[in-house]
């Protein structure tokens, strides 16, 4: 029976696996000081709730602000597996917002995860995981994981076997190594990891052939990248994917072999796996990154005086993209028609 | 002094009852006391507990065993019967028999046993089993419940429904607090879901755009490069072609040249060598080099000869000549006879 007086006792624990929150500005301080508790229980309650609390941008200003970092990372290495899930979310979490994105590459956090990399919980591996392709998504933090070589660490986890890794995890190395070879993609060419994505390309997972695909694509960028795929002879594959089922796939094929057929022998060897008849299919194609990639896919294999004349019979198909809404579209179908139409 | 008891009901007939007020029992002081004082009034009470006369502890085994050795348990059980049936003899037969006289004043008689064999006096206590049984519950009427008399006034209150408050109107505003919390704890995460969304769309079509820049870039680029390279490649063939029609018209003019040169060269190197001596009769040369050196070496050699001859005479006329002189002197000195 609910009474007027108001209790003494504290109010009830309505979710004992979380420790309770302090009021206003004494809630991270007291969370930092509990996170070094020697009791465990203790510890992993604060943890916890700190893993909800740092969905909030101030907060996770708070945390940094506290020191939590430091006791972040010494929390990596405790003995017991959920306050090492939780810890690798949190810092997942972290790495979301700015503040603590600027925050980690000054206490080296990414070395701490790093060390998790080998981890025999599969849930902590994958919010390592997590973690790291968030972090190679802004510059400086792709600096950095280039600088600790995670790359090869990376590469060389792809190339076990895939039975060991789940699709998951494969697909967000995937996107961390896109994202760090967009920067700098001479240690991926180093560890063999084309040979590495020309299998992943053929996994009957469409998310893990996308995400194969557009570390393709950021691979291609670079020179040394497109004499690479020249070499491995990646290009037969590609032209396959073409024809593959889902728009993403399709996308980043077309953006690898736009890109390769940059240079000559990227281009001899795109014609001479047939890439044009795919490409033209691909350029009526309702996807904006679909058409547009196929658009100057054509362009860059338009060079080739033989291709031109091919595709000089093509023109008016790529005539009807000139009315498309979308600017970039219009702008390479007009470039892609240029360059048909041109002569020496 | 027995009182009895009033009863409540008459007893049934036929049955003996018999019931008393408790009273306590006189002790017995323990010395004997003058006779005057013996017959008094109520003596005094003493503590039961401190009575000889109660026997305190086990009663049902008081009869202690003779000192003699064990005897079965079967004779056990027939020994205090045939003591009994011995005394049940004895009665009778001491009744036919004259009792024995009074002691006399200061003597007191005591049974002494003479028989045969000795045996023992012992505390044999007498049992005699009784038993006893209460009578079997009479079935009797259960007790009346005791219902006190109703006193004090009655008082009746009853809450209707809405006199304490309206539960509606109080439960709205917890209502609005619990579902606005977890509307908003909802509509948080939805919107972290969404923002991460958004920012993955934005970065895709960032990177999509940049892609395409870096596309036509490269493409340009490649193209620029290949026309360059052509370029040069056209410039180094024009420049080799230039260079070539130079070493041939180069070639052309040296050999004209060297024809004209070859032309007027082989008459006057023939006539200079021959005035050089170059081309010479074989003959004449032999005299020359080998005949004309020996004759002079002939003629010097005679030369040198005579010369030599002629100095040989020379020195000999000189010795003579001083030997005549010096002869000359030593004649002078001497005899002029050799005149």
């Amino acid at each position: 029976m609910s009474s007027t007086r108001i209790s003494a006792m504290p109010p009830s624990d309505m979710d004992p696996s979380k420790a309770p929150v302090a009021f206003g500005n004494r809630a991270l301080p007291r969370l930092a000081l509990q996170l070094q508790d020697t009791r465990l229980l203790t510890r992993q309650r604060a943890l916890a709730v700190l893993c909800d609390l740092v969905h909030d941008p101030e907060r996770a200003y708070e945390v940094t602000e506290a020191g939590c970092l430091g006791k972040l990372k010494a929390l990596l290495q405790d003995k017991d597996t959920t306050v090492r899930v939780k810890t690798t979310e949190i810092l997942h979490l972290l790495a979301n917002h700015l503040v603590s994105r600027l925050a980690f590459l000054e206490h080296h956090v990414v070395v701490s995860l790093s060390d998790l990399l080998d981890d025999p919980v599969p849930a902590c591996r994958r919010n390592v995981h997590r973690a790291l392709q968030v972090v190679a998504q802004f510059p400086a933090g792709a600096n950095c994981l280039l600088s600790l070589g995670l790359v090869q660490r990376l590469v060389v986890k792809l190339s076990k076997q895939e039975e060991e890794e789940e699709e998951e995890i494969q697909g967000l190395i995937l996107a961390t190594l896109s994202s760090c070879v967009r920067v700098e993609a001479k240690p991926t060419l180093a560890t063999n990891g084309v040979p590495i994505l020309h299998n992943l390309l053929s996994h009957p997972s469409s998310s893990i052939r996308c995400a194969a695909a557009r570390v393709m694509v950021a691979i291609s960028v670079s020179r040394e990248g497109k004499d690479m795929l020249c070499e491995e002879e990646v290009l037969p594959v590609l032209v396959k994917l073409l024809c593959d089922s889902d728009p993403g796939v399709k996308a980043n094929a077309a953006g690898t072999i736009m890109n390769t057929a940059v240079i000559t022998k990227g281009k001899y060897q795109a014609l001479k796996s047939g890439a044009i008849p795919p490409l033209l299919a691909l350029v009526t194609s309702e996807d904006t990154a679909v058409c547009a990639n196929a658009l100057r896919a054509l362009t860059v294999l338009a060079e080739v005086p033989s291709a031109r004349q091919k595709l000089l019979e093509h023109v008016p198909l790529l005539e009807t993209r000139l009315s498309h809404p979308v600017a970039i579209i219009q702008r390479a179908a007009a470039t892609a028609i240029r360059v048909i139409t041109w002569l020496p | 002094m027995t009182t009895v008891l009033p009863s409540q009901k008459e007893a049934p007939a036929g049955t003996y009852t018999f019931a008393s007020r408790p009273r306590a029992v006189h002790s017995r002081s323990k010395y004997r006391e003058s006779t005057a004082e013996q017959n008094d009034g109520p003596a005094s009470y003493g503590n039961i507990m401190y009575d000889r006369r109660v026997i305190r502890g086990n009663t049902y085994a008081l009869h202690t065993l003779p000192t003699a050795a064990q005897l079965d348990p079967a004779e056990l059980q027939r020994q205090p019967e045939s003591r009994r049936r011995a005394a049940a003899r004895k009665r009778p037969k001491d009744q036919q028999r004259v009792a024995t006289p009074e002691p006399v004043e200061g003597r007191k008689h005591t049974d002494v046993q003479t028989d045969l064999y000795l045996e023992e006096l012992s505390d044999r206590i007498e049992e005699s089993n009784a038993g006893c049984q209460t009578d079997a519950f009479l079935d009797r009427p259960a007790t009346p419940l005791f219902i006190p008399a109703k006193t004090g006034k009655d008082v009746a209150t009853q809450i209707e429904d809405g006199e304490l408050f309206d539960f509606d109107l109080e439960v709205r505003p917890l209502l609005e607090v619990l579902v606005g919390k977890t509307m908003e704890q909802a509509l948080l995460e939805v919107m972290e879901e969404e923002e991460l969304a958004s920012l993955q769309a934005q970065q895709r079509a960032f990177e999509a755009q940049r892609d395409a820049e870096l596309v036509e870039v490269q493409r340009l680029e490649e193209r620029e490069r290949r026309r360059h390279e052509e370029k040069e490649r056209r410039i180094r063939e024009q420049r080799e072609v230039l260079q070539k029609e130079k070493e041939l018209a180069e070639k052309v003019a040296a050999r004209a040249f060297a024809q004209q040169h070859l032309t007027e060269l082989l008459p006057s190197v023939y006539t200079v060598l021959q005035q050089h001596g170059f081309f010479y009769d074989p003959t004449q040369r032999d005299v020359e080099t080998g005949f004309l050196p020996w004759l002079m070496e002939e003629v010097s050699s005679t030369l040198e000869r005579r010369c030599a001859a002629r100095t040989v005479l020379d020195m000999l006329i000189k010795d003579v000549t001083t030997q005549r002189v010096e002869a000359f002197h030593q004649g002078a000195y001497l005899s002029p006879d050799s005149k």
